[in-house]
C-alpha cells in the first residue's frame, strides 16, 4: 500500500516535472525570482531609504530575506493551483481523476515538484544573499528552514487549491489571487515589523497566516524571533496547512 | 454493404462471431424468463460491472431537480463489449462518470471487478481506464511523454514502457508525431494519443465515451478491431456514441436509455425482436414522383429521408404491407434500384427512444 503510494506520487511528481520542464525560462526565473527581489526591491530600500529596521536592530536586506522566501513560496503555491484551470482547459484534468491514486495523492504530488523548486530557490537565495549582501546566517537553523519552505509552500497551495478547485472560471480566480496577495502579504511581517504598526492593522497581520510563516523562516535564516513564540506560529501554520488539506480534498471530490 | 438490392433481407452483426460466452440479453424485465436461475448466477459471478438501482440527480439553484439517471441496473460480462447508447442528455455520460469514479451516486450501488465505486474508487481507479468525452491530452508534452507519463500512473515505466509507446505510437499512426507535442496536434490526432494512452495498460476494465470523435474512417476501423482482439484476450469495454453503427458492429450487449432510465437491453438480435416489424426501404427513381413525401409522411414513418431521386424511409409494418407498398411505388415511376432491409439499430434506437417520450415504453 504505501508502495503505491508513493509511485503515485512520483507519478504525478514526473508528470508536474515534464511539464515544466518544457521551458526552460520558466524554471530559471522560479529559481532567480526571490533573490532578484531581494536584490532590487532589498537593496534600494536600504540604499535609497537608509535604514535599519526598527526595533530589531537587523538591516533592511537581512530583515527582508525572510520575506521574498516568504512571497516565493506563495507565488508557487498560487501558480500551481492555477494549473488546475490549465488542465481543466486541456481536459486533461477530469481524465487524472480517474488514475489510479487518492485524491489526496493527486493533490500532495502535485505541490511535490514545487516544494523541490521552492527548496532549490531557497537555498540559492540564502546562500548568494550571504555571499552578495553580507546576511549573516544561522547555519544550524538551515534544516528548520527547509522545513518551513516545505510546509509553507504546501500549506499555501492547498489554499489556493480550495479556491481554483471550487471556481470555473481562471479571471475569477485570478481576481481572487490579487486580493490574496494585497491582503495577506501588505498585512503581514514579510516587508516590515508589526509593532510600530496602528492597533488594528497589527491584530490582523499577528492573525494572518504569512506572518506566521515569514516569523518562522525569519527565524531559520537570521535567528531573528522568540523561540516560543515561533513554536507558536509553527503550530498554528500546519494546523492552517491540514484544515486547508482537507477542505482542498473535500473540493477535488466534489469535481462534478 | 448492411443491404442487399431488390430483395428482403434480415440485416445481422457484421462484427466477428461471438467473443465470449454470452447470456442472451433481453428486456431488464425477461431475463430471468429467459436465463433461467443458473444463468443469472454465472452472470453474477462473472460480471466484471455491476449496477443496481443507480439514480443520481442534480439540483440547480432556483430550478426542478434534474435526475439524470433514474434507477439504472445492469451487469456487464468481463471479456465483453457493452453499448451505452442514448440521445443527447440521456444519462449515459453520468452514468460513465460514476462508474469511473468522478461523480457519486445519489443512491443506488455501482462496483467494477466488485469493487464499489463510491466506498473504495482507489480500488476502482486501479481497474480502469477511461477516454472521456472531451478531447483530454498533455498539450505541453509530447506523444510520447503523453503516452509514457500516462503509463506511470499505472506502474508501467522504464525500458517495458517506452518499447510499448513505440509499438503503439506505430499502430496508431503517431509515430511520425513522436516528438511533436500534443499542442501543435490536430484535434483528430490529439483524440488518437488520448485513445493510444488506453493500449499502454491492462487495467481490466476500459470505458470509451465518444472514443471516435475526430477520428478518421481507417483509423477508427483498425480501433475498433484493436477493441475486439483486447476483448478476446479479457479485457471489459464499456463504451457511449453517438454513432449506432459503431456499437452495432462493436457491442456484445447493448443498453439503451432515455431521460436516465433503461428502455432496452440486450444483443442486437435481442432488440432486434422489440422492434419486430419494422423495415427499412430505399428506393431510387430515375425521377422522384410528385407527392411522394407527403404520401410516405402519411404512414407515420419511423424515419423519412429524400436526397435526390432517393427515398429511404423506415416503417413499423407487416411483411405484406410493405411488399404491397414496395410494388405500389413501383408503380409510380421508373425504379433504377430497390433495397428492402430489416431494422437497424438505428431504427431500434429512434423507434424505442420515441416510444420512450410518448409514454408508452416497456
Amino acid at each position: 500500500m504505501l508502495a503505491m503510494r508513493i509511485s503515485a506520487l512520483l507519478a504525478v511528481l514526473n508528470r508536474e516535472m515534464k511539464i515544466r520542464a518544457t521551458n526552460l525560462t520558466f524554471i530559471f526565473w522560479d529559481v532567480a525570482y526571490p533573490l532578484a527581489y531581494l536584490m532590487v526591491f532589498g537593496v534600494a530600500m536600504e540604499k535609497a531609504m537608509g535604514f535599519t529596521v526598527p526595533g530589531v536592530d537587523v538591516d533592511y536586506n537581512a530583515f527582508f530575506l525572510a520575506g521574498v522566501l516568504g512571497m516565493a513560496s506563495f507565488a508557487i503555491a498560487s501558480n500551481t493551483a492555477w494549473s488546475f484551470f490549465m488542465d481543466r482547459d486541456n481536459g486533461i484534468f477530469y481524465e487524472m481523476l480517474t488514475y489510479p491514486m487518492s485524491r489526496g495523492e493527486y493533490l500532495f504530488g502535485k505541490v511535490l515538484f514545487n516544494i523541490v523548486v521552492a527548496l532549490v530557490q531557497a537555498l540559492i537565495t540564502v546562500v548568494l544573499a550571504g555571499l552578495l549582501l553580507g546576511i549573516p546566517l544561522t547555519l544550524s537553523r538551515i534544516p528548520l528552514l527547509f522545513a518551513a519552505v516545505s510546509l509553507g509552500t504546501a500549506g499555501w497551495f492547498f489554499f489556493y487549491a480550495i479556491f481554483a478547485l471550487k471556481m470555473r472560471r481562471n479571471d475569477a480566480f485570478n481576481t481572487v489571487t490579487s486580493i490574496f496577495y494585497f491582503v495577506f502579504l501588505f498585512a503581514s511581517s514579510m516587508f516590515y515589523p508589526l509593532d510600530p504598526l496602528p492597533p488594528l492593522f497589527r491584530i490582523f497581520g499577528y492573525a494572518n497566516p504569512i506572518t506566521w510563516h515569514v516569523d518562522v523562516l525569519r527565524y531559520a535564516t537570521i535567528g531573528l524571533g522568540d523561540p516560543g513564540t515561533i513554536l507558536l506560529e509553527s503550530c498554528a501554520f500546519i494546523a492552517f496547512g491540514l484544515v486547508a488539506f482537507r477542505v482542498a480534498i473535500h473540493a477535488l471530490r466534489n469535481q462534478e | 454493404m448492411r443491404r442487399a438490392s431488390g430483395g428482403v433481407r434480415h440485416t445481422s452483426r457484421l462484427s466477428n462471431a461471438p467473443r465470449t460466452p454470452h447470456v442472451a440479453a433481453v428486456p431488464r424485465e425477461s431475463t430471468l424468463a429467459f436465463s433461467g436461475f443458473t444463468s443469472l448466477i454465472r452472470l453474477t459471478m462473472s460480471a466484471a460491472i455491476e449496477v443496481h438501482e443507480l439514480v443520481k440527480t442534480f439540483k440547480r439553484r432556483a430550478q426542478p431537480e434534474v435526475r439524470a439517471v433514474d434507477g439504472l441496473s445492469f451487469e456487464v460480462q468481463r471479456g465483453a463489449i457493452f453499448g451505452l447508447l442514448g440521445p443527447n442528455g440521456a444519462g449515459k455520460t453520468t452514468t460513465i462518470r460514476i462508474l469511473t469514479t468522478l461523480a457519486q451516486p445519489t443512491s443506488g450501488r455501482a462496483s467494477i471487478m466488485g469493487h464499489d465505486v463510491a466506498r473504495h474508487p482507489l480500488e476502482v481507479r486501479k481497474r480502469i481506464g477511461v477516454v472521456i468525452q472531451e478531447s483530454a491530452a498533455e498539450l505541453f508534452l509530447s506523444v510520447r511523454d503523453n503516452l509514457l507519463t500516462f503509463a506511470r500512473f499505472y506502474g508501467v515505466s522504464g525500458p517495458a514502457a517506452r518499447q510499448r509507446a513505440e509499438g503503439i505510437m506505430e499502430e496508431f499512426g503517431l509515430a511520425p508525431e513522436a516528438s511533436r507535442k500534443a499542442q501543435d496536434l490536430s484535434g483528430g490526432f490529439r483524440r488518437r494519443v488520448q485513445v493510444a494512452k488506453m493500449f499502454m495498460v491492462d487495467t481490466p476494465v476500459m470505458f470509451l465515451d465518444e472514443f471516435s470523435t475526430g477520428m478518421d474512417p481507417i483509423l477508427k476501423r483498425a480501433v475498433m478491431e484493436r477493441l475486439r482482439q483486447e476483448a478476446r484476450k479479457g479485457r471489459t469495454i464499456v463504451l457511449t456514441t453517438q454513432i449506432i453503427s459503431e456499437a452495432e458492429e462493436l457491442c456484445d450487449e447493448i443498453l439503451i436509455v432515455n431521460a436516465g432510465k433503461q428502455i432496452a437491453r440486450g444483443d442486437l438480435n435481442a432488440l432486434k425482436l422489440l422492434s419486430a416489424g419494422v423495415y427499412e426501404l430505399s428506393l431510387t427513381f430515375d425521377k422522384l414522383p410528385a407527392g411522394i413525401e407527403a404520401e410516405l409522411a402519411a404512414r407515420h414513418p419511423i424515419r423519412l429521408h429524400i436526397s435526390g431521386n432517393t427515398v429511404e424511409v423506415a416503417l413499423k409494418e407487416e411483411e405484406e404491407n410493405v411488399l404491397r407498398l414496395v410494388h405500389e411505388l413501383g408503380q409510380r415511376g421508373h425504379v433504377l434500384r430497390v433495397e428492402v432491409s430489416g431494422a437497424s439499430l438505428e431504427d431500434i434506437f429512434v423507434e424505442l427512444t420515441q416510444r420512450a417520450r410518448g409514454g408508452s415504453a416497456e
